[in-house]
C-alpha cells in the first residue's frame, strides 16, 4: 500500500473565486485584452516546441496539469489533486471531471499519457520527462506516473508551458507531432482560450472558452497578441495604450522610460522560473590561461558587477552571484563574492607568475558576444581586464549561428551568454555543468567544458530527491563549489519585466512571467 | 625697350594659384589641417586611452575636467576623438585608394581598348552600380566579420564604379588625340600608352572623385558603425556613435560629438575637392 505523502485539497474552484490575493474590487468579465510577443511563433504547439514565443499564446491554448503561484507553490490545475508516492517512484494525478477540449472531446488520463509521451520525445529539454518510464492509466479521471528514480522537477515540468495536454484524437494520428498541420492552424486545446486566428509575423487572436473546466473564468473575452519585434515601438504602443500589456520586457532604456509613466505598472515579478542569467563563459579546457582557475578568479575580482548593474542595466536588474536565479528558492546569495579589487586581482596573478611584460600586459585573451544586446558587457571587458594586464579582443559575430559554432566547439576564451533556468535546476541548470553534458556542437551545453566529479555528484543527489531542504543543502554546496572554481562569472540576471497598463486587472505575477494563463486576467472599465 | 616675353608658369604653381583664390576650398583645407593636427598631435599632448574608463559614465561636456564628456562607459570622448578620427581617416583614405585603383584600371582599360573588352568590363561595373551600396557593404562585413580589413575593402569594393565611368570616359576623349596618335605612330606599346601618355592627361577627374572618395568613405564607414558593424576593438568616429547610440535620448552628446565631428570633415574634404576641380579645370583657368 502506497501512503500519501501529500494531498492536495484545494479542489473546489467555483465561480468568483478570484487570484489568491485581496482584491478591492470585483474582476469585471468582458473587454477584448492586447498585448505584444516579441517574435513570430514557430507554431502554436509548446509541447514540440520551447521558447516563449510559442508559450505566451499555448499556454492559453493548452492547460497543464499544474500551475504555479507566486511563491513557488504547484496549485491544481488540469489535476485538481495529486499525490507522491512514498518511494517517490510514482505520482499520481486526479483530472478535473467533465474536461473538455475546444471541440468537445473529454479530456481523459489517456491524453495526459499521450501529451507525456509526446512531450519526452520530441520536446528539446530532455530532462523533463527523462525518468517517467510509463504512464499508466486506471480510468478515464486518473494518470500515474511510474517513475526510475525520483525526480524533483517533475511538478514544474507539469506546470505552465512545459506540459501542455494536447488532444490525442488529433495529434495521435501518426503524422510527426513537430510538423503537425493542427500546430499552427485550427489548433484544438483545452485551456481558458480558443484559437481564432495566427497569422504569421502578424498577430494570434484568441477567444474565451465558455466550456472552461474552472467555472466564471475565464474573465476577457478576447486576447488578441500583436508580433512586435521592435521594442522602441512596443514602448510607445504602450505609452498611448495601444498595447494593454507586454511581457518579457529587457531593455533597460525602455524601462526606465516606461517606469515615468504613471498609466503603466512594470513588474519584475514573475520571472523566476524562466530565470535567465547573462555571465562571463570560461572556457575551461583552453589551451590558453582562461584553463587556470586563479586567472578565472582574477577577472572576477576585475569586472565590476556593480558598476554593470547601474551604468549598463540602469537598475533594472538584481544582483545575482550564481548561476541559479536570485528569485529561485535554491538561490544561495551567501556564496563568496567577487567585489571589485583590482590589487588582489593584481597580486592572483602575479603569484601565480604571469608576469607583465613591457606594454604592461601580461596575456591576451578574446571575449566573444553572440547578440546585439550583450555588446555592452563584451565591450566593457576590454578596459576592465586591461586594468590588470589582460589584453582583451573582442570578437564579434556576424550572426547567432556563427558565434553558437565557435562557442558549441569550444573555439573561445571568453563569452557573454546567457542561458535560462527553467523552473527546476534540474532542467535548466545541471546542463551547464554536468561533465556527461560537454557535447561539442551542442550550444547551451556544458561548453566550458567544466568537469568536477563533487558537482557531479551533487547534482545527481539533488536531482533525485523531493526533499526540498535537502535540496537545498546540496544545491548551498554546488554553489559555493561553482563560485570558488567559476567555470562562469555570473554578471546579471535579464531584467525581464511585464509592463500593463492600468486598465489591466490581475495581471500575471506567477512564476513563468506571461508564459502562464491569463483566466483571471480582466480589463477595467 | 625690351620685347615683351611670354610669361609661362608651372601648371602645378597656375592651379596653386588658381585654388588659392578660392577661398571656400582656403576654408576646407584650414579646416582639414586643423581637424588633422587634433586627431594626430592632439593624443601626444592629450594621453589618455580610448578604451580606459576614466570618469561616471554619460558625465557632461565640460564637467569635471572632461572637455566632451564620457561615454556610456565612462570612458573619455575626447581621447576617443583623437584616437577614432585617426582610424576614421586611414579607412577614409585606403578605402578611396582601394576604389580608385579597381575603377582607374576598369575604367582605363575599357576606354582604352573599347569593343568587346568595354563591353564586359562596363556591364561589370553597371553590375556593382546597380547594387545599393551600403546593403552590399553590410552583406560583405557580415559574411567576412567585422574587423577594420573587412570594413574598409567593403568601402572600396562598393565605391569605385564612379572613377571607373569618369575614367573611362576621360579615355576615351583621349586616345582620340594627336599626341596619342603620335606616340602610337611611334610603336609606343599599349601599357605605355595606357599609363604614361593617357593617364597623366586623364588624372585631373580622377583627383577630384578620389578626393571626395575620402570624404564618402568616412561616411560609409560611421553608417556601418551606427548599424552595429564595427571593429569592436578599434575606435572610430562611427563606433563612438554606433556604441552610444542606444542612450541617444538621455546623453545624445555623446552622439551628437562625433556626428558633428564626421560632418566637419566631410564638408573640408568636400570643399577642397570642389575647389581642386575648380583648379584643375582648364576652361575655368582661361577666366
Amino acid at each position: 500500500m502506497r501512503r500519501l505523502l501529500s494531498v492536495t485539497t484545494a479542489l473546489v474552484l467555483t465561480a468568483g473565486m478570484t487570484a489568491p490575493f485581496a482584491q478591492a474590487e470585483e474582476p469585471k468579465k468582458g473587454g477584448t485584452l492586447v498585448m505584444a510577443i516579441q517574435q513570430t511563433p514557430r507554431h502554436l504547439n509548446p509541447a514540440v516546441q520551447s521558447g516563449t514565443a510559442t508559450g505566451q499564446p499555448g499556454a492559453q491554448l493548452f492547460a497543464a496539469p499544474l500551475r504555479y503561484d507566486e511563491g513557488w507553490n504547484p496549485q491544481p490545475y488540469l489535476a485538481e489533486s495529486w499525490e507522491i508516492a512514498e518511494d517517490e517512484l510514482s505520482v499520481t494525478l486526479n483530472l478535473v471531471k467533465g474536461a473538455k477540449f475546444h471541440d468537445g472531446e473529454p479530456i481523459t488520463s489517456e491524453d495526459v499519457a499521450f501529451s507525456i509521451e509526446t512531450v519526452k520525445a520530441n520536446h528539446p529539454f530532455k530532462s523533463m520527462f527523462a525518468p517517467v518510464e510509463s504512464v499508466e492509466t486506471p480510468n478515464e479521471h486518473t494518470a500515474i506516473l511510474r517513475l526510475s528514480k525520483p525526480h524533483p522537477a517533475l511538478m514544474l515540468a507539469m506546470s505552465s508551458q512545459l506540459l501542455s495536454i494536447i488532444p490525442k484524437h488529433i495529434y495521435g494520428d501518426g503524422q510527426d507531432p513537430k510538423a503537425h498541420p493542427r500546430n499552427g492552424q485550427d489548433v484544438v486545446g483545452s485551456g481558458p482560450f480558443k484559437f481564432v486566428e495566427y497569422t504569421k509575423d502578424q498577430h494570434v487572436i484568441l477567444e474565451r472558452n465558455d466550456d472552461y473546466f474552472i467555472e466564471g473564468l475565464p474573465y476577457l473575452d478576447k486576447i488578441v497578441m500583436r508580433v512586435m519585434k521592435d521594442g522602441s515601438a512596443r514602448t510607445i504602443a504602450l505609452e498611448n495604450g495601444e498595447l494593454h500589456m507586454s511581457g518579457f520586457e529587457q531593455d533597460p532604456l525602455n524601462l526606465v522610460r516606461l517606469k515615468k509613466n504613471d498609466d503603466l505598472t512594470v513588474s519584475d515579478k514573475g520571472y523566476g522560473a524562466i530565470g535567465p542569467i547573462n555571465w562571463l563563459a570560461f572556457n575551461t579546457q583552453a589551451e590558453g590561461p582562461t584553463s587556470d582557475p586563479i586567472v578565472r578568479k582574477a577577472i572576477a575580482y576585475a569586472v565590476d558587477t556593480d558598476f554593470m548593474l547601474k551604468a549598463l542595466m540602469r537598475g533594472t536588474a538584481k544582483p545575482s552571484k550564481t548561476g541559479i536565479h536570485p528569485d529561485s528558492p535554491f538561490y544561495d546569495g551567501t556564496v563568496e563574492g567577487y567585489d571589485l579589487d583590482i590589487d588582489k586581482a593584481n597580486k592572483l596573478l602575479d603569484d601565480a607568475g604571469y608576469e607583465k611584460g613591457s606594454d604592461g600586459m601580461r596575456f591576451g585573451l578574446t571575449v566573444d558576444y553572440g547578440w546585439p544586446t550583450v555588446k555592452p558587457p563584451a565591450e566593457y571587458m576590454k578596459p576592465a581586464l586591461k586594468k590588470i594586464g589582460i589584453d582583451v579582443t573582442v570578437r564579434s559575430s556576424p550572426d547567432f549561428p556563427t558565434w553558437s559554432k565557435r562557442i558549441s566547439n569550444h573555439e573561445f576564451d571568453m563569452t557573454i551568454d546567457n542561458v535560462f533556468n527553467w523552473g527546476d535546476p534540474v532542467i535548466g541548470v545541471h546542463r551547464t555543468y554536468s561533465s556527461d553534458n560537454i557535447k561539442k556542437g551542442v550550444i547551451w551545453s556544458n561548453t566550458q567544458q567544466y568537469a568536477n566529479d563533487r558537482v557531479d555528484e551533487l547534482m545527481e543527489l539533488a536531482g533525485s530527491t523531493n526533499d526540498i531542504e535537502k535540496r537545498k543543502k546540496y544545491y548551498a554546496e554546488f554553489q559555493q563549489i561553482i563560485a570558488d572554481e567559476l567555470p562562469l562569472y555570473p554578471l546579471f540576471p535579464s531584467p525581464y519585466h511585464t509592463i500593463s497598463n492600468s486598465k489591466v486587472g490581475n495581471p500575471p505575477d506567477s512564476i513563468w512571467g506571461t508564459s502562464h494563463p491569463l483566466d483571471r486576467v480582466y480589463l477595467k472599465d | 625697350m625690351t620685347e615683351p616675353t611670354l610669361q609661362v608658369t608651372h601648371p602645378l604653381r597656375e592651379m596653386a594659384t588658381m585654388f588659392f583664390r578660392n577661398y571656400t576650398a582656403v576654408f576646407g583645407l584650414i579646416l582639414l589641417i586643423a581637424i588633422l593636427i587634433f586627431t594626430f598631435i592632439g593624443p601626444l599632448v592629450y594621453q589618455i586611452d580610448p578604451f580606459e574608463m576614466v570618469w561616471a559614465p554619460f558625465t557632461q561636456p565640460g564637467q569635471d575636467e572632461y572637455l566632451f564628456g564620457t561615454d556610456y562607459l565612462g570612458r573619455d570622448i575626447l581621447a576617443a576623438m583623437m584616437a577614432g578620427g585617426q582610424v576614421s581617416m586611414a579607412i577614409g583614405l585606403a578605402a578611396a585608394i582601394i576604389s580608385v585603383v579597381i575603377g582607374v584600371t576598369v575604367g582605363a582599360f575599357a576606354g582604352y581598348y573599347g569593343g568587346w573588352v568595354e563591353e564586359v568590363l562596363m556591364r561589370f561595373t553597371e553590375f556593382f552600380q546597380v547594387l545599393p551600396t551600403l546593403l552590399f557593404s553590410m552583406v560583405i562585413v557580415a559574411l567576412f566579420g567585422a574587423s577594420l580589413v573587412t570594413v574598409t575593402f567593403a568601402i572600396g569594393i562598393v565605391s569605385w564604379t564612379a572613377v571607373a565611368r569618369v575614367t573611362r570616359s576621360e579615355f576615351l576623349r583621349i586616345r582620340e588625340l594627336e599626341y596619342v596618335t603620335a606616340a602610337r605612330s611611334g610603336s609606343a606599346k599599349d601599357a605605355y600608352l595606357i599609363f604614361r601618355v593617357i593617364l597623366p592627361n586623364a588624372l585631373p577627374p580622377i583627383i577630384v572623385q578620389a578626393n571626395l572618395m575620402v570624404g564618402s568613405a568616412i561616411l560609409f564607414e560611421a553608417a556601418l558603425s551606427f548599424l552595429g558593424l564595427s571593429d569592436p576593438n578599434v575606435m572610430s568616429w562611427g563606433q563612438v556613435i554606433g556604441s552610444n547610440r542606444p542612450y541617444i535620448l538621455d546623453a545624445g552628446f555623446a552622439v551628437a560629438i562625433p556626428g558633428f565631428a564626421i560632418f566637419l570633415t566631410v564638408l573640408a574634404i568636400s570643399l577642397i575637392g570642389d575647389g581642386l576641380n575648380d583648379a584643375l579645370n582648364p576652361k575655368l583657368r582661361q577666366r
